[in-house]
């Protein structure tokens, strides 16, 4: 049977994106209760969750013991892993999956990171089209004020991996720098909503909100 | 494809042997290992599926039966760059002679006999660098089947048991197996793998290994 979205499932991908601080789990929270407000089945999927290997990563990364490529796979593998497993099975159940971060994250990060972007690309490149993004596109200095006022410097997170700067706040306001440059590169490539992240929780749900109920309503799921 | 297909121009010697379970290449390459090293040379060794970043994971999701062909593909390449980048790297360009037990070309035999596109897993291995000498040794699964499982049942993922090509496991092994033969042998072209016949005595494959790693240490200058 042909479906009507992007995904090529019957129910709808939608993804919001956004580098750490976004406020990309708070829209996640709201957006999935005024989904199912309207009775639509939901279901919630975040990045680096699988059963997999997602304790596997964190653990390897408590002991520095990722470098560019191997950072890059595991992402990788616990990306197939919940998509087969989670997503897609939803996806053919007519479900919204809403999915905090896709693989845009891994581009952004792993280019950050040296690798080489066709090289990443090929590792997704079986991921199935979103019908919706959203960025929560934020200025850079918000974002580390954010950051360091809520969990503070982690070491992958501030690119200390890459060795921009032996400085933590200088290698911290580097890395974020670049995977915002490459979130910008993206935005018109893969069709990214854009949303200014600095407006209020509220007034962003309900961008998000109207942007979903237009698509609900042109008929997409039936 | 980037390195796979270039030579490289590090200091060492990068050795492989390839070839299904059975195929006698362990065998080879310990034999190789103490020749070499009673020779002097500095000499690694790595083996499939042995990184400490993944390889006990890998070997429990197999236990539960957890991967798809994506995942199977994906883990294995995560703990073939933790050694490529860790073990393999460092040791060609401090001038090692690196045997690797198993190669990228396991992986592109293998995940493609499970349905993986053949591209995509190249592309996803092409930061390992191409061997000096890469040997296959051929092998029929039945043989195969006899050295392996003379005392023990195929395990799921080594007869390809998640693909359900049949409900027993010894004739699953032996169709998966025989795919993966298949993707060996367009291999011998494509990478230039040296055929043996595994069937042949241990000792008249280890000259023939010998001579062949010789010729290759002779052109960096190396007599042994």
């Amino acid at each position: 049977m042909e479906h009507k979205t992007k995904n090529g499932y019957e129910g709808l991908l939608i993804v919001i994106e956004g580098t750490d601080g976004s406020g990309k789990s708070t829209q996640l929270e709201l957006l999935k209760k005024s989904i199912q407000d309207k009775s639509y089945g939901v279901m919630v999927s975040e990045w680096k969750t699988s059963r997999l290997i997602a304790n596997v990563i964190d653990d390897a990364k408590e002991r520095n013991l990722l470098n560019a490529t191997t950072y890059s796979l595991l992402y990788a593998a616990d990306f197939a892993d919940r998509l087969e497993n989670q997503i897609i099975p939803a996806l053919k159940s007519g479900f919204i999956v809403l999915l905090d971060r896709y693989f845009y994250t891994a581009l952004a990060r792993d280019v950050v990171r040296g690798q080489c972007i066709e090289w990443v690309k090929n590792l997704y490149e079986y991921a199935p089209e979103p019908d919706l993004v959203f960025y929560l596109d934020m200025p850079v200095d918000v974002l580390l004020k954010r950051i360091i006022g809520t969990t503070g410097l982690d070491f992958y997170e501030s690119g200390r991996d890459v060795g921009f700067s032996t400085d933590f706040y200088k290698s911290f306001e580097i890395y974020q720098n670049k995977c915002l440059e490459q979130y910008n590169k993206m935005k018109e490539i893969y069709n990214f909503r854009s949303i200014d992240g600095t407006k209020s929780i509220q007034e962003i749900h309900k961008i998000m909100n109207d942007e979903v109920q237009k698509l609900l309503d042109s008929g997409i799921l039936a | 494809m980037g390195r796979l297909t270039e030579k490289h121009n590090l200091k060492g010697t990068l050795v492989c042997v390839e070839g299904i379970d059975g195929s006698g290449k362990s065998t080879q390459l310990a034999l190789l290992r103490d020749w070499l090293k009673a020779t002097g040379q500095d000499v690694i060794f790595t083996e499939w599926n042995s990184s400490e970043l993944i390889s006990q994971t890998t070997k429990l999701a197999k236990k539960k039966n957890m991967l798809s062909p994506r995942t199977f593909s994906l883990l294995h390449a995560v703990d073939f760059a933790d050694r490529a980048k860790q073990v393999i790297a460092p040791a060609l360009k401090a001038g090692f002679i690196v045997l690797a037990d198993r190669y990228a070309y396991t992986a592109f035999a293998r995940d493609v006999a499970r349905g993986v596109d053949p591209q995509w897993v190249r592309k996803v291995y092409d930061f390992a660098y191409k061997p000096d000498l890469a040997i296959y040794f051929d092998i029929d699964p039945k043989t195969s089947l006899e050295r392996i499982c003379f005392n023990r049942t195929p395990k799921f993922y080594e007869a390809g048991m998640d693909l359900k090509l049949s409900s027993d496991p010894y004739e699953s092994y032996m169709i998966f197996q025989g795919r993966v033969i298949n993707e060996y042998n367009k291999m011998v072209d494509e990478f230039g793998l040296i055929k043996l016949d595994a069937n042949d005595s241990i000792h008249s494959k280890q000259v023939k290994i010998r001579e062949l790693l010789r010729e290759v240490l002779r052109e960096k200058g190396i007599e042994v």
